[in-house]
């Protein structure tokens, strides 16, 4: 994985069609294991473009947010998928999660957790009240992380191994979402 | 007490700890507060191009990246001893008004107002956002998202992307601003005044309407008499940008005002044994401890110390709102660590004026945005103030502008010690002999320090997102008795 590719911030944007599908790799790209999320997509990314697979209906993108600024960058998407480092405490790095927003805690219904934010879920039940456009669907890629602490543009050896698999993992949940919502259309 | 030993391996938890130790009477002894340190951002950056600084430090906070885009890119004007345009200085400090108005909206009614809105003992599930929302109206929540929205887009339009700016280098801006542009930004800025009245209007009703939120901003459990420091203008009016940082002590008199490269003049750092991060403090003055007072050099970098640093707002609205807080709060300077949620407000209707006043200005439009280096790259410093405190960037080059060192003293830093001050106070005045410890108790210990919306090593966004913060508290014999973290 090119480490200067890591620093670019970029999205994708589908021609033709209103993107439904966001794919979002998440952390912060120049800190470790954090920026596991980035790789993946920008790994998926690739694949969408390489493998002729690409769809309008798919937009990727990486972002370093979290909370009500993650939330607005939601909004007009159908669906979701999440993919970001996860340190769990148990798990062995590299390991792979497939999980939904209710796997998560919800870490700021008080205040003890965010120190500048509110948690995603609090986020998106704001943004739905206010009646903005938010994925009905967010399904999460999580990679366990080794080391998060440490400014490094390089990932861990187990961490980099899981790469691959941790990209077929997001292709199926998006060839899952983009069944479904082909259904949908039909319908 | 029994000795008390925090094993260093523990220090680092990927959270903030609050420690507090009781004595034989079940009183408070003594508090900690830890914070852990993302590591080896100096290293990482050794051997770089200085002009690659301002992409890489706005990626060390997940919140303020724009800070550290604008302190970078100073530091880069000085390292190679540039000037940048008139026009240029004015176009970032606008998208850096974007940003300020972005981030103490979202402070005040997502992580400060709750408190007030709700009460300090309201139910946990109903002391976020959205119960704030709730309570004042779903009208409001609009307003928020709109206020978001509006500041995200002059960062935008003017730094190049929706998140982490990339158009402030050394001499400069990349970006200039089309008339279209310009009226897009003047009409948001409109809307952005009347805004931030509505919420100083809102803080007047919740909050001074209310004699108990009163007496707990006024009450000495939040108040600590410290000195104050903050970036002013030549008229030593606040200023988020650009100016020399004004040193105030604890009765307001002014001990004199550095430039950036003065800055080690002024402040040095005490280390702590029980934690890696450094307590700054003023040098001047000296390190006395964990102590208020004209004689210890502790030092708060907050909206409040910069409203106590200067003579008062640049813009007219905010000076009548400056001059309110004043008149209510007893006189110049205050110290009562909750008034720092009505600071940030001032502050907030600030940086809508000034947005105006930029957007209007003739030369915001100029196409003289950058002036090309010359000069043989050194060392520099670049200050600005973040929205939590002063940040000081400061680098060292060899002659083709490669960094060989960097030190940064950030806002949270800054605040170290009287945060400490402030939760020990916070603990020892609400926990004694028989105290039941509830909830709502800690909540109060927690909002000693939450006014100072300290920074977590944010940077770090791994699943599920936040930082924790746990409230330990422990026995005579460090046995723990109570632990609060979470909610779920």
């Amino acid at each position: 994985m090119s480490s200067g590719s890591s620093v670019k911030e970029e999205t994708i944007p589908a021609a033709g069609q209103q993107p439904k599908i966001l794919i979002v790799g998440l952390g912060n790209p120049i800190l470790g294991d954090d920026g596991i999320g980035w790789h993946v997509a920008e790994a998926v990314k690739k694949v969408l473009l390489v493998g002729g697979a690409e769809n309008p209906a798919v937009e990727v993108a990486c972002y370093s947010l979290g909370g009500l600024s993650l939330m607005e960058r939601l909004i007009g998407f159908d669906q979701a998928i999440l993919i970001d480092a996860v340190q769990t405490g148990s798990g062995k790095p590299g390991s792979l999660y497939d999980l939904t927003l209710n796997d998560l805690p919800d870490l700021s219904t008080g205040h003890l957790t965010a120190a500048h934010d509110t948690s995603l879920q609090t986020a998106l039940k704001l943004g739905r009240e206010m009646g903005a456009s938010l994925p009905s669907e967010i399904i999460i890629v999580g990679i366990e992380a080794e080391k998060v602490y440490d400014f490094s543009e390089t990932l861990s050896p187990e961490i980099t191994a899981s790469l691959p698999e941790a990209v077929n993992l997001v292709l199926k949940q998006l060839n899952k979402l983009l069944r479904r919502s082909s259904q949908s259309l039909t319908v | 007490m029994t000795r008390i030993t925090i094993d260093p391996i523990t220090r680092l938890e990927g959270h903030g700890k609050i420690e507090i130790f009781l004595d034989e009477e079940g009183d408070v002894e003594n508090t900690y507060f830890q914070i852990p340190e993302l590591r080896g951002f100096e290293r990482f950056c050794v051997g770089r191009p200085v002009e690659e600084m301002p992409l890489l430090t706005n990626r060390i906070c997940g919140v303020c990246p724009e800070a550290h885009h604008m302190a970078a890119a100073k530091a880069g004007d000085a390292v190679y001893g540039v000037d940048p345009p008139s026009a240029a200085k004015k176009l970032r400090e606008l998208l850096y008004m974007g940003f300020f108005f972005t981030d103490h909206t979202t402070h005040f009614y997502a992580l400060g107002g709750p408190d007030f809105v709700m009460g300090p003992d309201a139910p946990v599930a109903e002391r976020n956002i959205l119960g704030v929302i709730h309570k004042v109206g779903l009208e409001i929540a609009g307003q928020v998202l709109q206020a978001r929205k509006y500041g995200h887009t002059v960062v935008e339009m003017l730094g190049g992307r929706k998140v982490h700016p990339c158009t402030s280098i050394p001499g400069g801006v990349t970006k200039g601003l089309t008339e279209e542009e310009r009226e897009k930004i003047e009409g948001m800025g409109e809307w952005a005044v009347g805004f931030a009245q509505f919420s100083l209007d809102l803080f007047g009703d919740i909050v001074l309407g209310n004699q108990e939120y009163v007496d707990l901003i006024l009450g000495d459990i939040y108040s600590d008499r410290t000195h104050y420091i903050g970036l002013v203008d030549e008229n030593n009016k606040v200023n988020f940008y650009d100016g020399k940082v004004s040193v105030v002590d604890p009765d307001g008199k002014r001990l004199g005002k550095y430039a950036p490269d003065e800055y080690t003049d002024w402040i040095a750092e005490h280390v702590e044994p029980w934690t890696y991060l450094k307590f700054p403090y003023l040098k001047k003055v000296g390190w006395k401890g964990f102590v208020d007072g004209n004689d210890s050099g502790v030092y708060m970098a907050t909206p409040l110390s910069r409203l106590n640093a200067a003579d008062g707002m640049a813009t007219p609205l905010a000076q009548a709102a400056y001059e309110k807080f004043y008149e209510t709060l007893g006189g110049k300077p205050v110290h009562q660590r909750l008034a720092i949620h009505w600071a940030r407000l001032i502050e907030l209707l600030y940086s809508a004026e000034r947005w105006m006043e930029l957007v209007t200005d003739p030369e915001i439009t100029s196409p003289n945005i950058h002036t090309v280096p010359t000069k043989v790259p050194t060392e520099g410093v670049g200050i600005v103030e973040a929205p939590r405190g002063t940040l000081t960037h400061h680098y060292w080059t060899d002659e083709r502008g490669i960094l060989t060192k960097v030190n940064l003293v950030v806002g949270t830093t800054n605040n170290y010690a009287p945060i400490t001050m402030s939760i020990k106070k916070a603990a020892s005045s609400l926990i004694n002999k028989g105290t039941v410890v509830t909830e709502p108790i800690l909540n109060m210990v927690e909002m000693a320090f939450r006014a100072y919306d300290p920074c977590f090593g944010c940077a770090t966004h791994s699943l599920p997102g936040q930082m924790p913060l746990e409230v330990t508290i422990r026995d005579v014999d460090g046995e723990i008795v109570n632990v609060l973290r979470q909610f779920c």
